[in-house]
């Protein structure tokens, strides 16, 4: 429990961050928002690991895999993960109840919570930068790990606009982070439609 | 010297090679170089301190119009060359474009002209009735500085480092993702060395932090990463040197795991000792020595400010966990160096083992005064003068020092405040 609130806790502050860095003079700094985004993945790691049915408030129902979403595949994005019995073990001598290694076990726990309308109808068990399958996942665990998936799933995706007709493909690229302007919302998912008390730091968003 | 924040506070010092001058960079683009004035039998008292030798600026804001981005003026890195003539030749860099800058000092002037006069104008050609040979004639010393190459459009990413090769001809630069090698009498070209861009942005998982050539061996060179890692390059293996000749890196304490041990263990500095036999590196919260010769973990570790690590929350918060502390050796490479929070410095002796922290401040530091150890507790036993972790200023943070070539000489960089401490006794530490 006091894992999932300081999880939490520190998923605002990255968020806050990354919000921030964009409007920083002299263009985004890949160091400092890619220590961030590894933080924000640990959060949330821990925030969907900490097995916690009490907090899991928002509880809309699980809309079924939408047909056109990718199937899970291979990690798009981070790399290796780490093994989430590491992520799990804090110094404190309190840890999460044992689950097995490997992405599987994200289904696993997260069917349990999830309880009020899940069921068993998830996709997307690998690690936390899948796309839209992971995004399906986390939409009933609450608006606040719908953003950490949003923010989570694509580094990229957080420091890029599309890029203006006529540019380069990789001139796109390179100029991602530069190109984003400060205020613009980064994804076109509906999100924040239920308010929810504990939320209302990322609403500010 | 004016507020805390602005363009003059100090972004990088650094010493020439015979510790003559020493050079400091602000995060106005300003460039300052100070002297040190020879022993005087005259004056025993002025023992050779610094003065302000010649201010320019090297850096303006810029702005990137295809991509809508402003380019800070701030100095991230100066090196000097080796001096091969009167003049003197540095490298400045920001984030984007690196310039060489040429010093040279002009005290004689030439009088006596036929065709012009005092001011210049041409004379009236009848008056002239004589031919004289012009003669110099001493001046007030004139320090000149101009710009002699820009080296530009090199870098998409931020530049962190550069670095002058033994051979003198060449340097390199390093940004986030690449490192390239520039010929200094060339800057329509340089060519790539290093790149670990991913072909997905999405796969990024570590940057280049620092890079440095070896003191020696032209042929090697070293880069840090945001994951705790040192490659040793070698340049004739091949032309791009992704694949490294040597991996240092130290497998991670299981017990010290938290949310921010990736960002603890990233190497903000690495330097190579001046023997060229080991590297000295610094995370957030140590400084490590490197044997060129054991990959597998360092050969020596020291505590900066262990107690710090139950603060990685609040540091994280407030950004001080992404501070980048710079790391010194001395002439001998027996004594290292580092900056850490409240204006604190601290030195560890490689022989003795033992270490000393210090403090740059007005109060401590009167002209010729001894500077005073100081001591964080942590709880426990605190004595009279301690400072208990909680009262630290974290707004004063010493991240750039240097350290005299051959002497036991330092400047430090407090904000916008520079110091320099002088061992005039002896070498021993406290």
């Amino acid at each position: 429990m006091e894992f999932k609130l300081e999880a939490h806790r520190i998923v605002s502050i990255s968020l806050g961050k990354i919000y921030n860095s964009r409007g920083q003079r002299g263009g985004i700094k890949l160091h400092k928002n890619l220590l961030v985004s590894l933080v924000l993945r640990s959060a949330r790691q821990v925030y969907l690991s900490d097995p916690c049915p009490g907090l899991y408030l928002a509880g809309s129902p699980v809309p079924p895999p939408q047909p056109g979403e990718p199937a899970a595949g291979p990690p798009a994005g981070w790399g290796e993960p780490p093994p989430p019995a590491a992520r799990a073990a804090w110094p404190e001598p309190e840890t999460p109840p044992e689950r097995p290694a490997g992405p599987d076990a994200r289904r696993a726990v997260d069917a349990e919570p999830a309880a009020p309308g899940a069921g068993d109808t998830l996709q997307g068990g690998e690690e936390p930068a899948g796309g839209a399958a992971a995004e399906e996942e986390e939409m009933e665990t609450g608006n606040v790990a719908n953003l950490i998936s949003i923010f989570g799933s694509s580094f990229s995706g957080l420091l890029r606009k599309s890029p203006a007709g006529g540019r380069e493909e990789a001139e796109a690229e390179e100029s991602g982070p530069e190109a984003a302007e400060p205020g613009q919302i980064c994804c076109d998912q509906p999100v924040l439609r239920d308010i929810n008390p504990w939320s209302t730091a990322i609403v500010a968003f | 010297t004016g507020g805390r924040r602005g363009p003059d506070i100090i972004s990088t010092v650094e010493f020439n090679h015979t510790g003559e001058l020493l050079a400091t960079g602000d995060k106005g683009g300003r460039v300052v170089i100070f002297q040190r004035e020879p022993e005087s039998k005259n004056a025993p008292h002025s023992q050779g301190e610094y003065d302000v030798y010649s201010t320019f600026q090297s850096h303006e804001p810029e702005f990137d119009y295809l991509k809508s981005l402003e380019i800070e003026e701030k100095i991230n890195k100066i090196k000097w060359l080796p001096q091969q003539n009167a003049a003197h030749s540095l490298l400045s860099t920001n984030d984007k474009t690196i310039k060489l800058w040429k010093i040279t000092e002009r005290d004689k002037r030439p009088e006596g002209y036929n065709l012009k006069d005092e001011e210049g104008k041409l004379k009236d050609l009848s008056t002239v009735t004589s031919l004289q040979v012009p003669v110099l004639k001493p001046m007030d010393l004139m320090v000149e500085v101009s710009p002699r190459r820009v080296f530009a459009n090199g870098h998409t990413y931020h530049i962190n480092s550069i670095s002058v090769n033994s051979d003198c001809e060449t340097y390199m630069s390093a940004d986030d993702l690449r490192i390239n090698l520039w010929h200094l009498a060339i800057t329509d070209r340089s060519f790539n060395i290093v790149d670990i861009k991913p072909a997905n942005m999405e796969d990024l998982t570590e940057v280049i932090t620092a890079s440095e050539f070896h003191p020696h061996h032209c042929n090697l060179f070293v880069y840090s990463s945001s994951k705790g890692s040192l490659r040793l390059c070698d340049m004739r293996a091949a032309a791009l040197c992704d694949k490294h000749s040597k991996l240092f890196e130290e497998p991670e304490d299981p017990s010290n795991r938290s949310f921010f041990s990736e960002i603890i263990s990233s190497v903000s500095d690495v330097k190579f000792s001046h023997s060229g036999r080991y590297m000295l590196t610094r995370d957030y919260l140590t400084v490590k020595v490197w044997d060129l010769n054991m990959e597998a973990r360092p050969i020596e570790t020291y505590q900066v400010h262990d107690y710090l690590r139950s603060k990685l929350c609040s540091l994280y918060e407030n950004d001080c966990i992404f501070d980048k502390f710079e790391c010194a050796w001395n002439g001998s490479d027996s004594v290292i160096m580092t900056g850490a929070y409240n204006n604190f410095f601290r030195m560890f002796d490689r022989n003795t083992k033992r270490d000393v922290t210090l403090e740059a401040s007005r109060e401590s530091s009167k002209p010729r005064a001894v500077l005073k150890p100081r001591r964080v507790c942590v709880g426990g036993k605190r004595r009279r003068d301690d400072i208990s972790v909680d009262s630290l200023d974290f707004t004063k943070k010493i991240l750039h020092t240097a350290w005299h070539p051959a002497e036991n000489i330092i400047a430090i960089a407090a904000t916008n405040n520079l110091y320099i401490f002088q061992d005039k006794v002896n070498s021993e530490m406290h």
